[in-house]
């Protein structure tokens, strides 16, 4: 019987191979004892597999609460995490875009690991629920056989980059941001300087300053497309925001370069990184985001900060070697372009029509929008588009932060026929992006904080607004809601015109959920200004709520206000005298059913928001680099087990390298990937200096690794490989204790 | 030897759309973590209702979880076996078939009448690609060996079929009692007995 990891040995990019393989052993050791569960979290999250609710054993059933046995015991695999409790795994798709087989692949995994159903993320991710982690390796070998990675999709580092949805394809455009988001995932994904960030980072291209798309103002990178000229001729480059971002305490990202050109992108972003890694919080998570550290400098010192760092930044080919390729960036559709002309229409085909199909800047051609209810689809689904997109648009594909699908490069003759497939396969729902196409998180169906059902209240609004979407004025028809199940804001409830987010009010002796609600959010220039939090209401008040505000609005607006301008101009005051009717807190006698959650039967509690895994604790980089080191020794002795000698070589050669790489990383983060250098930097700055030395052994265990650099063996015997292992057990100990020794003494 | 895939579901369909509609499964499956009604390390329930033909509602546990099923267009009781499946098929089988059997009288006692099964018919779905692709000559393969495990729980001769023919789609099979009107109990009690004797 093959395994995955043999099967798709061919088809894996050795890099992204090693990174699993690497992982895998950290699973078996984090099994055996021997990684600290706090390394191991970390680790888990850099990869993208997430905790989930009641995975500390604890859950209220609705009369008590319940300890919930996993037959692994006291394991976990992180602090107060059980291991065989199910979790979520994040999956990274870069600008949303996906080709019909990395769906199919998808499709699969959602089916065979996780509960059947895939989930699209408010950042263009793919989430799948309910995943144990000993498959997560198997899973991701399989998403790396066709280029997808979940490396970095959580953490404290690079996350999936985003960009418009009609990127490549829109009238208003300057360029297709698409492949500049491109080179940079690939970039900075495990990139030296991006490992040792306080809290997450997160990146947006947006291909112009009117619309929303990219929504680069709430990013803490944001990358807007823009041309100059420059000597007389048209360059292509960005507008560079920085220190954006959402979470409990919103900011709007400041101006760090007016335009910055393309041969400048990589570069700039490498220097933020550095900055941010250097200057950035470590230890109060809670104001760790970048967006701290420029408040903190103010945007002038942050600039120069980073115009410094950028003088130090090593030379770096791929900086510009992208620039190349761009011309290889292109789109095949399926079919050649052609107007829509007198083919009769299917029923319901005209609403559709209106609200989910734009016409690209290329004649003939239009972009279809898919609603995905809350953002999840089957795998069947998936299996199922999959093959409608290849016979209609081929691999254009994307998902959207307003958690839909889109194919691109629908021939405009083909529309009926498209319509009339995806609808066939339950994907062709109208109103998208109108008011019953509603974002949320996931709120208490899975997250650990959640602390109200962002998805029931969703699930609900969805199915009210459905039923009498032909009668709202299209003033209401045209505004966004979305819903968070805490303060976190990751359903993004700051930019929309009406959102909510979930919260907890006491009547009597029992909890009744609460959603605080936030009006006058801005979509608009990439989310220009964010909303107005105007008082709590219980839960299952929100639908008359919701029914109050548009009709106090369609009723009163001017023909020249929006949401935003109405709720300003009517002022908090006047809007919380509004919802106050709705604020009562009945008592649990009178309305029991006030004391549950949306779509969930249970008497309410908090009892069950556990510790957040926004994105693990802070681990030191050393930490996080020695057990990269120790899980490839660990594969040596797995090696060593099959009697594979030159594979145990290789391994704790590479151990080693990767020990002395981890301490001279906290002197030197340029060392690079060289094992040459890397042993140079170790002799120069550990050896010689006798820093490394051990009290009585002195330079002994470092020479181990001199010896098997300087002279590598011209055989390897099963002896040879015994001895090898012991050494690097040996050595890598002593890069432990020489880093604790020198930790003290080390300034930066 | 047929190898036990890494999940093992089986389904049974009702035999007419009932009454009860999907969001009252919700309160009846978060009962049965509260009683713990169904067998397993019972964790949660998570509503997927409003995904068109999906996997409804599922009560999640360790071992394998418990879904109100809409998939193929036809409601009915999903049990995923997927973890601890016994090292032979026809354990593995009679286990899968033996809880979803379970669940399904249990849902039927919720509202008698209204839920009513056909447990003549099942579908099963082996959701592992590395061991079963959805292809004709793994069916032929492991034919016989899953035709004798069947007929061994039904106590007679079943007709087998490949619920899908696309080979991208699980492998999963559809197998029909030759006897109609498959009495759930009387199945559950057979069950109930080789499960002992196959332990
Ligand atoms: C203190 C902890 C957390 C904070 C401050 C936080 C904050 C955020 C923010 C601000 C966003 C979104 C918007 C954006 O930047 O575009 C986001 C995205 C998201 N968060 Fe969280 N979050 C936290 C923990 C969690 C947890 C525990 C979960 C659930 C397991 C979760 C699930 C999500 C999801 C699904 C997204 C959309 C995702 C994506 O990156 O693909 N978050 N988070
Ligand atoms: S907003 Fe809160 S409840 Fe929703 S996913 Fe984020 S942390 Fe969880």
């Amino acid at each position: 019987m093959s395994t995955w990891k043999e099967e798709l040995a061919d088809q894996i990019p050795a890099e992204m191979g090693n990174l699993i393989d690497t992982f895998e052993a950290q699973i078996e050791l984090r099994k055996q004892g021997k990684l600290d569960e706090k390394v191991f979290a970390e680790q888990r999250l850099r990869k993208g597999a997430y905790g989930q609710r009641y995975d500390n054993g604890q859950r209220h059933d609705g009369v008590r609460t319940r300890e919930l046995s996993y037959p692994s015991g006291e394991l976990v695999k992180g602090p107060d995490t059980l291991w065989d409790a199910p979790g979520m795994q994040r999956i990274k798709i870069p600008y949303g875009g996906l080709t019909a087989e990395q769906l199919e692949v998808l499709s699969e995994l959602a089916d065979e690991y996780a509960d059947g159903i895939l989930h699209i993320t408010t950042r263009q991710d793919i989430q799948l629920h309910y995943v144990h982690i000993d498959d997560t390796p198997d899973l991701m070998r399989r998403l790396a056989a066709v280029d997808i990675t979940t490396q970095e999709a959580c953490g404290n580092s690079v996350r999936n980059i985003t960009a418009c949805t009609l990127a490549g394809v829109c009238h208003d455009e300057v360029f297709d941001v698409s492949p500049y988001a491109d080179a940079m995932m690939r970039f900075l994904l495990d990139h030296d300087d991006v490992q040792d960030f306080g809290r997450k980072f997160k990146v947006a291209f947006s291909g112009c300053a009117g619309h929303a798309c990219g929504l680069v103002k709430m990013h803490d990178l944001g990358l807007l497309a823009q041309t100059r000229e420059i000597d007389g001729e048209i360059k292509r480059g960005f507008t560079v925001f920085v220190g954006g971002g959402l979470g409990t305490v919103p900011q709007q990202a400041k101006v760090l370069a007016e335009f910055a050109t393309e041969e400048q992108l990589l570069p700039i972003a490498q220097a933020v990184s550095r900055v941010f890694a250097r200057l950035g919080e470590k230890k109060n998570r809670n104001r760790a985001r970048i967006k701290f550290l420029v408040s903190k400098l103010g945007i002038d010192e942050f600039r120069r900060e980073v115009e410094e760092e950028l003088k130090t930044v090593p030379h770096d080919e791929r900086h510009t070697a992208y620039l190349d390729r761009l011309g290889d960036f292109t789109y095949k559709p399926a079919k050649a372009g052609m107007a829509l002309n007198g083919t009769p229409l299917p029923d319901g085909f005209s609403d559709w029509y209106r609200t989910n199909v734009y016409h690209q800047a290329q004649s003939g051609y239009s972009t279809i929008t898919l609603n995905t209810p809350l953002g999840d689809f089957t795998a069947m689904q998936g299996f199922q588009l999959a093959e409608i997109a290849r016979r209609y648009v081929g691999d254009n594909i994307r998902l959207s932060v307003e958690q839909n699908i889109v194919l691109r490069w629908v021939a405009d003759a083909d529309l009926p026929a498209i319509y009339r497939e995806v609808r066939e396969i339950g994907l062709g729902d109208a109103g998208a992006g109108t008011i019953v196409d509603i974002t949320a998180c996931p709120g208490t169906d899975t997250c650990k904080l959640g602390i109200a059902s962002s998805r029931g209240l969703t699930a609900e609004l969805r199915t009210r607004l459905i039923e009498r979407i032909n009668l709202l004025p299209d003033a209401v028809r045209e505004l966004k809601i979305k819903v968070s199940g805490c303060f976190n804001s990751c359903g993004q409830h700051h930019v929309a015109d009406i959102g909510f987010f979930g919260n907890s009010r006491r009547s009597g002796n029992h909890k009744m959920p609460h959603f605080q609600v936030v009006l006058g959010g801005q979509w608009q220039e990439n989310a220009g200004s964010y909303g107005l939090a105007v008082g709590a209401v219980p839960a299952k008040h929100i639908p008359e709520v919701l029914e109050a505000l548009t009709n106090r609005y369609v009723a009163e607006r001017t023909e020249d206000e929006n949401f935003q301008t109405w709720v300003k101009n009517l002022g908090r005051k006047e809007i919380k005298a509004m919802l106050q009717p709705y604020m009562k807190l009945p008592s649990f006698e009178e309305k029991p059913e006030y004391f549950s959650d949306w779509g969930d039967s249970r008497v309410y509690t908090i009892d069950d928001i556990g510790v957040g895994e926004c994105a693990g604790e802070v681990v030191s980089l050393f930490s996080l680099e020695i057990a990269r080191a120790e899980s490839a020794h660990f594969e040596a002795l797995l090696a060593l087990d099959d009697g594979n000698y030159p594979m145990v070589d290789q391994q704790a050669y590479k151990a080693m390298v990767l020990a002395a790489r981890a301490l001279v990383r906290t002197k030197y983060l340029d060392v690079g990937d060289d094992y040459g250098n890397i042993v140079n930097e170790f002799r120069s700055r550990f050896y010689d200096t006798e820093l490394v030395y051990d009290r009585f052994a002195k330079g002994k265990f470092a020479r181990y690794l001199f010896k098997r650099h300087d002279q590598p063996p011209a055989q390897v015997g099963e002896d040879y490989a015994h001895q090898l292992i012991d050494e690097t057990q040996l050595f890598i100990e002593n890069i432990h204790s020489a880093e604790q020794r020198i930790n003290g003494v080390i300034v930066s | 030897m047929t190898i036990v895939p890494n999940r093992l579901g089986v389904k049974f369909n009702l035999k007419r759309e009932p009454a009860l509609a999907a969001a009252d499964i919700v309160p009846i499956f978060q009962r049965w973590i509260q009683e713990h009604t169904v067998d397993g390390m019972l964790i949660d329930v998570i509503d997927y209702k409003h995904v068109p033909e999906g996997p409804g509602v599922i009560l999640i546990a360790d071992e394998g979880d418990y879904a109100f099923d809409f998939s193929d267009g036809q409601i009915g009781l999903h049990y995923i076996r997927k973890r601890n499946l016994p090292g032979d098929m026809a354990g593995a089988l009679i286990l899968a078939f033996r809880l979803a059997l379970g669940a399904a009288l249990c849902l039927e006692s919720e509202a008698p009448g209204d839920i009513d099964f056909d447990f003549s018919h099942a579908k099963i779905s082996f959701l592992d690609r590395q061991n079963y692709r959805n292809e004709p000559a793994r069916f032929a393969a492991a034919q016989d060996e899953l035709s004798a495990i069947l007929a061994d729980i039904y106590g007679g001769d079943v007709a087998l079929e490949r619920a899908y023919d696309d080979p991208r789609f699980s492998f999963a099979l559809r197998v029909s009692a030759q006897t109609e009107g498959v009495d759930g109990q009387k199945l559950l009690a057979r069950l109930s007995a080789r499960a002992v004797s196959v332990q």
